[in-house]
């Protein structure tokens, strides 16, 4: 029978192992874990969407915070991560680049410039990540984008439909249409040109470049064709300066802005007499529903904004698909996303809710709503809020 | 359309003696250094946001603050030179071009980091625009005009009248010659560079002055800045100004036959016309 004599090099040999076990056995912890899944947030924190982009990610990082507290998704752990777009094409796609080719990420949540999302959306696809966007332009959708991309922002012609009606219900005679050149403007212009003519009505636009610092020459152009119900098309760095603009000039008809552009940056910068009456429109969110309540614990305030809603409904979205599909991938998050959004299942307003019944079927109701998309990833229907600007602050006008 | 040509002169014209202020600052920059210093456009944002701390912060007039503009941001312009652009100037004038395209964005960012990114409006009363003949212009435009005219006479006066206006156009014309004179360049240098910066940081302010100011007010203007050194000829401070009301006009007037989108194409397409029969610019005097 042979013996085991120890030598010193067994011994060493021995004792290596034995240090490095625990190692090994924690690496095959996490194999069979298959790591953390990631997710990626790509919002404006600067730019001119930067106000909105740092509660967006934070409404992102509270849903991914209370499903790791309840035990993840899968087993696993969800880390998010969490890059700027600065409201510019050009950066948001070298973000998109490194969220994809870097960290992996199975899906991309909260872009918010449509041009933003149109630079992005290609990435996306090629690489099979879901994308799921707030930006309104009607063209994102018809991008061939083989399913990966849902928004959870009603799209421009619906947006518009609802403005253009409201200056219509409002009494204007002559409609106006103001803004830079972006991807839903001519689209918009299309839209109140035809919906203006349907009313007998005349109808004139004007687009300007951005970035301008007055626009006084615009102005002029856009007083003289009379129209005394003007759309500002813009974003609010320019829309700051052309309302400024308008009041120096004497403009006495009605405006209207989409909340995004006339907000509360634009109140703080501009006197209250160039902004009395000027009406705003948003898509809004779902105030009386829980998924909002969450949001409003999430970030800890009163109103949430509509793209915090939106966002803190990407993320749930993108965990309840992961979950029913069971894979972090983002073809499983694409082919799941309307089995967890829609139809029969128990109506659920947080993944936290929705995880334990996954199996037995939900339907993901948000903050922004119904959460329910068509064939080509658009919602199908949302509120609409209408507010007017009273001596220096907005007022609750209409709902939808 | 044509029914609005006085008013898009008046526009014009307006526009034109605003982007002259900092059109020279840069153009004389040129002429003494002999690099085109992109830092500018940084420097129009940090004089547009120290007049707007003088003016808000302090609660100063325009006119003092605009005094703020020019000192602080002829400051930035001196220590930023000092540091990143000086050590580079014997590499070449593109080497140096580039740095000072770095340097803006460095600055910029600082201003944002101070500031963050949100708008910002002056404290001044807000009023409606006069109307003569059919014409309008706002009381804060025809201030902005004034103090934009002073301004210039006094550059005009300096170099013309000061030992210093001399000097600096002495070493513009022929640096070794200047030298042998026992005119100190380097010296010279940075008084260009704290003049020049300093017009650039009161032009930011005036053109802000209207409108708003957020980090990148400065950036909007670089083209037209550019455009309108180019146009009057690199190094000519009587250049500058004309070069800035073809530029200011040219924009204004493409609103006639081009759409507004465009606007900005004017700049690019008035240094292809004047360049193309005119090398050196409407009164370069000499081919860089």
């Amino acid at each position: 029978m042979a013996t085991f004599r120890p030598t010193r090099r067994s011994v060493l040999a021995g004792m290596t192992a034995s240090l490095a076990a625990p190692a090994v056995l924690r690496a095959q912890a996490a194999f069979a874990q298959g790591g953390p899944i990631k997710l990626g947030s790509l919002t404006p924190l600067t730019g001119v969407g930067g106000n909105y982009g740092p509660f967006m990610r934070d409404a992102i990082a509270g849903v991914i915070g209370a499903v790791n507290e309840a035990g993840g998704v899968l087993g696993r752990e969800i880390v998010l991560v969490s890059e700027d777009t600065q409201t510019s094409p050009e950066a948001a796609v070298r973000a998109a680049r490194k969220l994809i080719d870097v960290d992996g990420v199975a899906a991309i949540m909260g872009t918010w410039a449509s041009s933003v999302t149109t630079a992005v959306a290609p990435l996306c696809w090629e690489n099979q990540t879901m994308l799921f966007c707030v930006s309104g332009a009607d063209s994102i959708t018809l991008l061939p984008h083989r399913g990966f991309i849902a928004r959870t922002q009603p799209n421009s012609k619906l947006q518009n439909d609802v403005a253009t009606a409201f200056m219509v219900d409002q009494g204007a005679t002559h409609l106006g249409w103001i803004g830079p050149q972006t991807p839903f403007a001519q689209g918009n212009i299309d839209n109140m040109t035809r919906i203006a003519g349907e009313n007998g009505m005349e109808m004139d636009s004007l687009i300007y470049e951005a970035d301008k610092s007055t626009y006084r020459s615009e102005v002029d152009t856009i007083m003289r064709a009379g129209p005394d119900f003007i759309l500002l098309g813009g974003y609010t760095a320019d829309t700051t300066v052309l309302l400024r603009d308008l009041w120096q000039a004497g403009y006495e008809g009605k405006l209207i802005g989409p909340a995004y552009a006339v907000n509360q940056t634009v109140l703080d910068a501009l006197p209250a007499d160039v902004l009395e009456g000027i009406f705003t429109w948003e898509p809004a969110p779902a105030i009386g529903s829980p998924a909002y309540a969450n949001v409003q614990k999430i970030l800890g305030v009163e109103t949430v904004d509509p793209y915090s809603a939106q966002c803190y409904d990407h993320a749930n979205l993108a965990i309840l698909s992961i979950a029913a599909g069971g894979e972090a991938t983002g073809a499983t998050i694409r082919d799941s996303l309307r089995t967890i959004s829609q139809g029969e299942g128990t109506v659920v307003s947080s993944a936290v809710e929705g995880l334990p019944i996954i199996a037995d079927g939900v339907n993901y109701d948000g903050a922004s709503g119904p959460c329910d998309f068509n064939e080509i990833g658009d919602i199908t229907g949302t509120q609409f809020l209408f507010k007017r600007i009273e001596d220096g602050a907005a007022v609750e006008f209409a709902r939808t | 359309m044509l029914d609005l040509l006085p008013q898009l002169i008046v526009n014009g014209i307006v526009m034109g003696t605003l982007l002259a202020i900092p059109a020279i600052g840069f153009t004389a920059i040129f002429a003494v250094l002999r690099f085109p210093n992109f830092a500018v456009a940084s420097h129009a944002t940090i004089g547009a946001f120290a007049g707007y701390a003088a003016n808000v912060g302090l609660g100063l007039p325009v006119e003092v603050s605009l005094v703020a503009a020019f000192l602080v941001a002829a400051v930035v312009g001196v220590l930023s030179d000092e540091i990143a652009l000086r050590p580079l100037r014997p590499h070449g004038a593109l080497t140096t071009a580039i740095a000072s395209i770095a340097l803006t964005i460095v600055l910029e960012n600082a201003v944002r980091f101070i500031f963050g990114n949100d708008l910002r409006g002056y404290d001044l009363p807000l009023v409606r625009d006069w109307r003569i003949w059919g014409v309008r212009i706002g009381p804060q435009q025809v201030e902005n005009l004034l103090l934009a005219l002073a301004l210039m006479s006094a550059v005009f006066l300096a170099l013309r009248y000061t030992r210093i206006g001399k000097s600096m156009r002495a070493v513009a014309d022929n640096p070794a010659l200047a030298e042998l004179k026992g005119i100190d360049p380097i010296m010279i240098g940075r008084l260009t560079v704290f003049f020049g910066m300093g017009l650039v940081g009161a032009g930011g302010m005036l053109l802000g002055v209207g409108t708003s100011i957020d980090p990148l007010t400065g950036f909007r203007f670089i083209l037209p800045i550019f455009a309108a050194a180019v146009v009057g000829g690199l190094g000519s401070i009587p250049g500058a100004v004309l070069g800035a009301m073809v530029v200011g006009l040219g924009e204004e007037l493409s609103l006639i036959v081009l759409s507004p989108s465009y606007r900005s194409a004017v700049g690019f397409l008035a240094i292809v016309i004047v360049l193309t029969f005119r090398p050196r610019g409407l009164l370069g005097e000499r081919a860089y």
